[in-house]
């Protein structure tokens, strides 16, 4: 056991926890924070993505030990009213089918599009290739991708 | 006992009780004390402030009913889109039918709910008449207002009061087509912002107050018990709180499901299993067996003529085997239910396709009656036809009991997921055909050999339907030949089988429209001038309890073929394939791929689809189905599920490859409407991707492939 302090979406929360405890769980049942799903816990399916210090990270492969201290963002930290131009663009381009796996797909992207403003469908193809969409949305999330593209998405 | 179909036949007839005996059960909102809520029937409810909540008769699962049903009581009752609040149904006298699964969600709710929105806007109208002193013909209704001819209105909530004494109309006149305002239009998916903010609630995102959790040790091979196991090891785990036995396994309870992981790894450290009857099953043995049915006896499915006999004297023969593996659903969400017990009751929060099926089962594994149990229907993280099971909810009420309460959150992982799926099984296909002496086709056979879903879907017994279920999209070959016999030779596999988005529908149509494919290129005919032909002018076609208007179907081949350019000039490697199929006489699909073959290596460029599943509700929502039914379909034609002593080999997406965006091709939907009523998109265009784009392999290759998956040969 140990105490992590965590950083997410610009809070700061203490955590007693085994140092090898995923973040995803510590965000979904410690933070209550349960925008950030539980796919495989394998690190294959990308729906528990989030952004560590601006780079995506699969939470379920991230232990609270590894996080040394950097800023967590989750898609409760994007914008919380859906203003954000990645979640304008998924609303406008309807890509939403059960919806489950979008919010890791929402925060990929936001990863992709802070160190490639313009990206290429080869580009996103690369980008978004580790997360799994089992409904099939992936046509309109590379849409809603180049939609976003160059709205001044940063993390 | 009943088949998936007619399980959902009997469960999406909605009970006559909702519309012919409306209720009046005006209740006052607090703080509202002269003012009251009018709910004219159970799928609505007007409220004073001018909101309108739409109650949702069917199960949200990515298909789009919690837009597309209320989009239906909206365009009768003529409401403003953005001021209504959808929740979901739960299972009791007023909601009987919440089964939701082979594309009937539309079709088996619309007309009620028309009724339902249509006797409300006629008792607002009745209000405003008698309020205005004229008559109720004078008056119209729009976005959420009554109108009078001299320019007066009243707003629904202004009227709710006095809407809800007015007699309920038993036949309440309903909109023209040509009248609609929002069915037709593209109408985004109402939990769209939801979705994209990380607040909308599914199964595993259900919290209570003092709520445990819980990870079950199941054993791999299925229908296999603990033999000994010892819970010190599991309980030395840092917030495991028990170990409790259940009929499935044994069950780890926790205070985070980390924990109940942790603890259920300690624990299997521990257990010894009594693998139980399927231990030494394996997919080579079952090959085997289903190659040695591929010639003997068999249930019939359908037979025109004696197809036997004209084979036997016909000019050329050709024959192919066709093969499918087992194939697991794989939700993006695993598998969970959350449970409360109180003294009289139950609690449940479960992403059931079945609601009414989990409330029963529930009810009995917790010795209460239907109508103790209350079973909430949260968000669902992918059906695909997985969750028309109940086995995960009645488990996790087994959980509860055995823990003393709850409230308890039953967690699948990934691995639970893959090793107690209810499967696709696979089958094996020998295809014949006759052709005489003018290369027409004289006769043909399709014998399928394989486990029967249906078998396992009604608890181990044989339904008299099983041959007919089993074949469905090979006896409704829709095809003027003159000799058919279409068959299906059951072998049993100890694997619990399910429903899977395009069921046996898909392999069955693999098999015959590629083997169409062939006899097409063996009688030197063009695959499409070939089916046209076959199609020719037959109308409507009786297949078994479907009927289909080939018409309809021959319309969707000719605009698919029409806009992918069917019979240009391809550079070579390159190919154009085509399938089509009336899905249980009720919608109309084509698809054709467009391929190449780069190095060995296959690409998918395009999918061009036609279809016809009548009047369209949300054209958005339509689009959204044939898109991710191509991807299903297309992601099966990679993956399989093999066993070997008893368990799957595969464990997770690392070993069960699912369609990623860069396998996606650019897909073009043509919606052609052949009907009034609508009728459902969910699986139609699942079957058609594979034979679409293996009949475009050969196209550009020459290489005929007959078995799914396809090896080394990734898009």
């Amino acid at each position: 056991m140990a105490v992590f302090t965590l950083s997410v979406n610009g809070q700061s929360h203490k955590i007693e926890a085994a140092p090898e405890m995923p973040l995803l769980w510590a965000l979904r049942e410690r933070i209550g924070l349960t925008g950030t799903k539980f796919g495989c816990g394998q690190g294959q399916c990308g729906a528990c993505t989030v952004l560590l210090g601006g780079t995506a990270v699969r939470s379920c492969m991230t232990r609270l030990s590894d996080l040394r201290g950097r800023s967590i963002t989750t898609i409760e930290g994007l914008d919380p009213h859906g203003a954000h131009p990645l979640q304008k663009a998924w609303l406008e381009a309807d890509v939403s089918q059960c919806g489950y796996c979008q919010t890791g797909q929402i925060m990929t992207a936001a990863a992709l599009l802070a160190g490639n403003p313009k990206p290429s469908d080869a580009d996103i193809d690369q980008a978004m290739g580790r997360n799994v969409c089992r409904c099939g949305t992936y046509l309109r999330i590379r849409e809603a991708i180049h939609l976003a593209a160059g709205k001044g998405v940063t993390s | 006992m009943t088949g998936r179909r007619d399980f959902l036949k009997v469960t999406g007839a909605l009970g006559a009780g909702l519309v012919l005996g409306l209720r009046l059960d005006g209740k006052a909102l607090p703080g509202e004390t002269a003012k009251v809520e009018f709910k004219p029937n159970a799928f609505l409810a007007l409220r004073p402030d001018g909101r309108v909540r739409i109650t949702v008769p069917k199960v949200e699962m990515g298909q789009g009913v919690r837009t597309a049903l209320p989009l239906v009581v909206a365009e009768e009752l003529d409401l403003d889109w953005s001021k209504i609040e959808v929740v979901n149904a739960m299972p009791g006298p007023d909601f009987k039918a919440m089964g939701t699964g082979g594309s009937t969600s539309v079709s088996t709710t619309w007309m009620t709910l028309r009724k339902a929105g249509a006797a409300a806007r006629e008792m607002l109208k009745a209000a405003a008449a008698a309020q205005w002193n004229t008559s109720v013909s004078q008056c119209r209704t729009e976005k959420g207002f009554v109108l009078s001819p001299g320019g007066k209105k009243l707003s629904y909530g202004d009227l709710a009061e006095a809407a809800a004494k007015q007699p309920i109309p038993a036949n309440p006149p309903l909109k023209k087509s040509s009248d609609f305002r929002l069915l037709g239009k593209r109408t985004p998916r109402f939990d769209g912002t939801d979705i994209v903010t990380g607040k909308a609630i599914f199964g595993l995102d259900v919290r209570r107050p003092g709520q445990r959790f819980a990870a079950v040790l199941r054993c791999p091979v299925p229908g296999g018990k603990p033999k000994a196991w010892d819970g010190a090891k599991a309980q030395a785990v840092r917030g495991v709180k028990a170990v409790v036995e259940v009929p499935t396994g044994l069950a780890v309870i926790a205070e985070s499901t980390w924990a109940a992981f942790k603890g259920r790894e300690a624990l299997a450290t521990t257990t010894t299993w009594d693998e139980g009857a399927a231990k030494d099953f394996s997919s080579a043995g079952l090959e085997t067996k289903m190659r040695a049915a591929l010639t003997g006896p068999a249930d019939e499915a359908r037979k025109v003529g004696d197809a036997e006999k004209i084979l036997a004297a016909a000019a050329r023969l050709l024959e192919a085997e066709y093969s499918f593996p087992y194939q697991a659903h794989a939700t993006v969400e695993p598998m969970n239910t959350t449970v409360l017990l109180s003294k009289d009751g139950a609690e449940l929060w479960t992403g059931s396709q079945s609601a009414n099926r989990a409330q029963d089962r529930a009810a009995a594994a917790l010795g209460l009656k239907p109508e103790q149990v209350q079973l909430h229907v949260p968000l669902i993280g992918g059906g695909f036809g997985r969750r028309l099971g109940t086995d995960f909810s009645t488990e996790a009420a087994q959980v509860a009991k055995a823990a003393g309460g709850g409230p308890i959150q039953v967690v699948w992982d990934r691995e639970d997921d893959f090793r107690h799926d209810l499967f696709h099984p696979a089958t094996l296909h020998r295809m014949r055909a006759g052709l005489d002496a003018t290369g027409g086709i004289s006769a043909w056979i399709h014998r399928i050999a394989g486990p029967s879903i249906l078998r396992s879907w009604m608890g181990g017994q044989k339904s008299a339907t099983q041959a007919a279920s089993e074949a469905n999209g090979a006896l409704d070959l829709p095809y003027a030949i003159p000799a058919i016999t279409v068959d299906f030779a059951e072998v049993e596999a100890p694997t619990p089988l399910g429903w899977w988005r395009g069921i046996e529908i898909v392999p069955n149509v693999f098999a015959r429209e590629c083997f169409l494919d062939e006899v097409a290129h063996a009688s030197g005919i063009d695959p499409l001038q070939l089916r046209l032909k076959l199609l020719g002018d037959q109308g409507v076609v009786k297949f078994g309890r479907d009927e289909a208007d080939i018409q309809r179907l021959k319309k969707v081949l000719q605009v698919a073929a029409e806009k992918a350019g069917w019979g240009r000039k391809l550079s070579a490697g390159r190919g154009l394939g085509l399938a089509c199929h009336a899905y249980d006489g009720r919608s109309y699909a084509a698809q054709v791929a467009e391929v190449s073959m780069e190095k060995g290596q296959l690409r998918i460029h395009k999918i061009t689809c036609a279809v016809d599943c009548g009047l369209v509700v949300n054209p958005l929502g339509l689009e959204a189905q044939v898109e991710g039914g191509i991807a299903f379909g297309l992601s099966a034609l990679f993956s399989q599920i093999t066993w070997e002593k008893g368990r799957t080999v595969q464990t997770g997406y690392h070993d069960f490859p699912v369609l990623r965006l860069a396998d996606m091709p650019a897909i073009e939907t043509h919606i052609v409407v052949g009907s009034e009523s609508p009728s459902g998109m969910g699986e139609p265009p699942v079957p058609l991707a594979i034979p679409a784009v293996l009949n475009a392999v050969f196209a550009a290759t020459g290489k005929r492939i007959r078995k799914v998956p396809l090896e080394g040969a990734r898009v």
